[in-house]
């Protein structure tokens, strides 16, 4: 490096003696043509090596020219006026000529430097291939930028896991402390050392976390090039990632769902053989045969409406409640669970306080018409027999809340929140064998999943009320 | 003399057991057919009067079997499934099946079922109109033709007796109930989605814009009405 330096000032030097020498020595011509040769020279050395060799080749031309060929010839000084004019034009006009000269070389060097920064952004890029996992993608980018950009280290710090990766030879002076730091802050922080560049990564607001490159660091618009590159492309991989969760959860979801239909089918396919066998029996059995018959028949009843609950129940507890939400009027939910429940509301006086316009409502019908049943089934088992069940559609805001009422003992305060949870009873009842113990959970759960509530009022003596909430049709009533 | 011949397509051996012990009891004939394929072979050969299709099969499973057994015949089909959600009833009575019945069931109501689905394929016309004419619309009630918008049109059993009803009350609205009860049998009355599903399936073949009916129109909470199509305008 040194040596080459030397060498470019002596070979500098040289020519500009040659040219002197030789106009002096051999060829005979007039001053101009000197000066004028002198000046490509120096052009020429400018264009080739800069600035300093160029205003050392013109000094030197200066003085010799003077010396060599302005009179008075042999001295270092000028007599004639017109000479000095003429010494004056020479000497500005070699110092801007190589000023000019050198500027443009520069420029040419800055570009070429950029075009080789843009190079090294693009095969970044392509390098941090679209792997649709944002953490690989962060691995992929702090191995690379080192590989690409000679850097020194670098770190990136991946906030919406906290991952902090690093790679390169030294870990560096930037701790995991100021990485988590910097990811908090607007703007990249300078660094007067210019030892490391500490930038957060942000895209349209949201932080991605900050990332760090130690010196030998790329200019500073390479800088800001690269941390939106790697938000582009960690945002772009996050987003693949996420549609990818999206199809694998879709896909466990109806695995289940899949699943718990061969269940059901599997459990009432045998049902079916008894149940129609049994029937078939009743049909033509004498008195003490029929009460057998009909004790079967019963709990082939009764096994059918466990393994619906338990089925319903699983749905439910999948967490994964296929809703069909449709416009509903709550009219018709109430009329066709009163129409299925109509055998046991044989004895029962039923009211329905609903008003007439109520707007409709947006949920899933068959489900929603189980929440009706099951609460009304929960008011005929905790409800004497022949007792009324008051059933009321009320508009409250932006919902519509159905309420269920017995004229039933009520409920204990302490057993108020817990009769909602599964296989429980209260106190009093629990030796009863009617129902499976699940319906109460399973509407709570079919409420939930319509983002609802599902409540119960009661007062010792007077009876309970269930009531829950629907949301009206946002907008398109 | 037998009450009639039954296929039984079930893929559960003991199910077709139970059915052939029980119908025979009841004086039915009973073939038995193990898949939907065998019982597309078997149909055509042994030219039952009623089948009891499974819904859940091996193979092409019990939808895909009602509606290719639609495609050549009339033969009343009754679903049997363990589903019983709005959604695969109407998916059954869209595949051409006349009923649906849910597993398990007592054997009564099934009985009950089979007759109302027998007595409807070879009924007789009851007291009625014999035929209506417009200028876009003919229904020979004997011979039981119809013509719509200038061509025949074939109708299943059911969508013509639903047709018929209809015509029989026109200007009238008909319940749900009623119109359940006239077409399928005393048993019914609670199955409005089987009006929706067979209303459209005669709208598609006689309105001429099926989505704005002009001849069978729906009353909102009641029931359907016909009304007679006007003249066309000039």
């Amino acid at each position: 490096m040194k040596y080459q330096r030397v060498w470019r000032y002596s070979a500098s030097i040289g020519l500009v003696g040659a040219v002197l020498v030789l106009y002096r020595s051999f060829l005979h011509v007039n001053n101009t043509t000197v000066a004028l040769t002198l000046l490509l020279v120096i052009l020429g050395v400018s264009a080739r090596w800069g600035l300093a060799e160029a205003t050392v080749a013109s000094v030197i031309a200066v003085l010799g020219f003077n010396y060599n060929f302005l009179e008075p010839v042999g001295k270092f000084t000028i007599e004639d006026p017109q000479n000095w004019v003429a010494f004056l034009a020479f000497l500005v006009t070699a110092v801007t000529a190589s000023q000019l000269s050198a500027h443009a070389r520069r420029r040419t060097a800055e570009a070429e430097v950029r075009r080789l920064e843009i190079e090294k952004l693009y095969s970044l890029l392509q390098a941090m291939t679209l792997t649709g996992n944002a953490r690989r993608t962060v691995r992929e980018f702090v191995h690379r930028v080192v590989q690409i950009f000679g850097c020194g280290a670098a770190a990136f710090y991946y906030s919406p896991t906290g991952d902090i990766v690093r790679s390169g030879p030294e870990s560096g002076p930037v701790t995991d402390h100021e990485l988590v730091a910097a990811s908090e802050i607007e703007e990249p922080v300078p660094d007067p050392r210019q030892i490391a560049f500490t930038s957060p990564v942000r895209l349209g607001g949201r932080t991605l976390g900050s990332m760090a490159l130690l010196a030998p660091l790329p200019g500073e618009g390479t800088l800001r090039a690269l941390v939106n590159l790697v938000a582009i492309t960690l945002e772009k991989a996050r987003a693949l990632e996420d549609a990818s969760h999206a199809e694998a959860a879709h896909q466990s979801e109806v695995l289940k769902s899949a699943l718990l239909d061969s269940l059901a089918h599997d459990i009432k396919t045998p049902l079916t053989s008894i149940k129609a066998a049994v029937t078939s029996l009743l049909g033509g059995a004498p008195g003490a045969e029929r009460e057998l018959l009909t004790i079967i028949n019963e709990e082939a009843d009764r096994l059918n409406l466990l393994s619906a609950e338990v089925i319903a129940m699983a749905r439910v507890d999948a967490g994964k409640l296929h809703l069909e939400k449709q416009l509903v009027r709550v009219g018709d939910l109430i009329a066709s669970a009163l129409s299925e429940l109509a055998v046991a509301l044989k004895k029962r006086p039923v009211t329905v306080a609903a008003d007439q316009d109520l707007p409709p409502v947006e949920a899933d019908p068959e489900l929603m018409q189980q929440v009706v049943k099951h609460c009304i089934e929960n008011a005929i088992k905790y409800s004497p027999d022949e007792s009324p069940i008051a059933i009321s559609a009320t508009l409250k805001g932006e919902k519509i809340v159905i309420g269920i009422g017995d004229r039933g003992p009520g409920i204990e305060e302490n057993e108020r929140l817990r009769i909602f949870d599964r296989f429980f009873r209260g106190r009093k009842h629990r030796f009863d064998t009617k129902g499976t113990g699940m319906g109460l959970a399973i509407a709570k759960g079919i409420v939930e999943a319509h983002g609802e509530r599902i409540w119960v009022e009661s007062e010792r003596g007077q009876g309970s009320t269930f009531s829950f909430s629907l949301p009206l049709a946002g907008g398109r009533s | 003399m037998s009450a009639g011949k039954i296929l039984v397509v079930d893929d559960d051996p003991q199910i077709r057991r139970v059915m052939k012990a029980t119908l025979v009891g009841h004086g039915y004939e009973v073939i038995e057919a193990r898949t939907g394929e065998d019982a597309l072979e078997k149909t055509p050969a042994e030219m039952p009067n009623l089948v009891l299709l499974d819904m859940n099969m091996p193979g092409i499973g019990g939808l895909e079997t009602c509606r290719s057994l639609r495609q050549g015949s009339d033969i009343p089909v009754i679903i049997l499934s363990v589903r019983n959600t709005e959604k695969d009833k109407v998916a059954a009575l869209d595949a051409g099946a006349d009923d649906y019945v849910t597993k398990p069931f007592s054997i009564e109501e099934l009985l009950a079922r089979i007759r109302a689905a027998l007595r409807r394929s070879s009924s007789a016309p009851e007291n009625g109109p014999h035929n209506f004419v417009s200028p876009d619309l003919e229904i020979d009630f004997e011979t039981r033709r119809v013509r719509a918008r200038g061509g025949d049109v074939r109708l299943t059993p059911k969508e013509f007796e639903l047709l018929r009803y209809l015509v029989a009350h026109a200007g009238k609205p008909v319940t749900h109930r009623e119109l359940l009860q006239a077409v399928w049998g005393p048993d019914y009355g609670d199955e409005p989605e089987y009006l929706r599903v067979f209303i459209n399936q005669v709208r598609k073949k006689i309105e001429p814009e099926p989505a704005k009916p002009r001849i069978i129109l729906t009353e909102p909470w009641v029931g359907y009405k016909f009304v007679a199509p006007a003249e066309p305008r000039p």
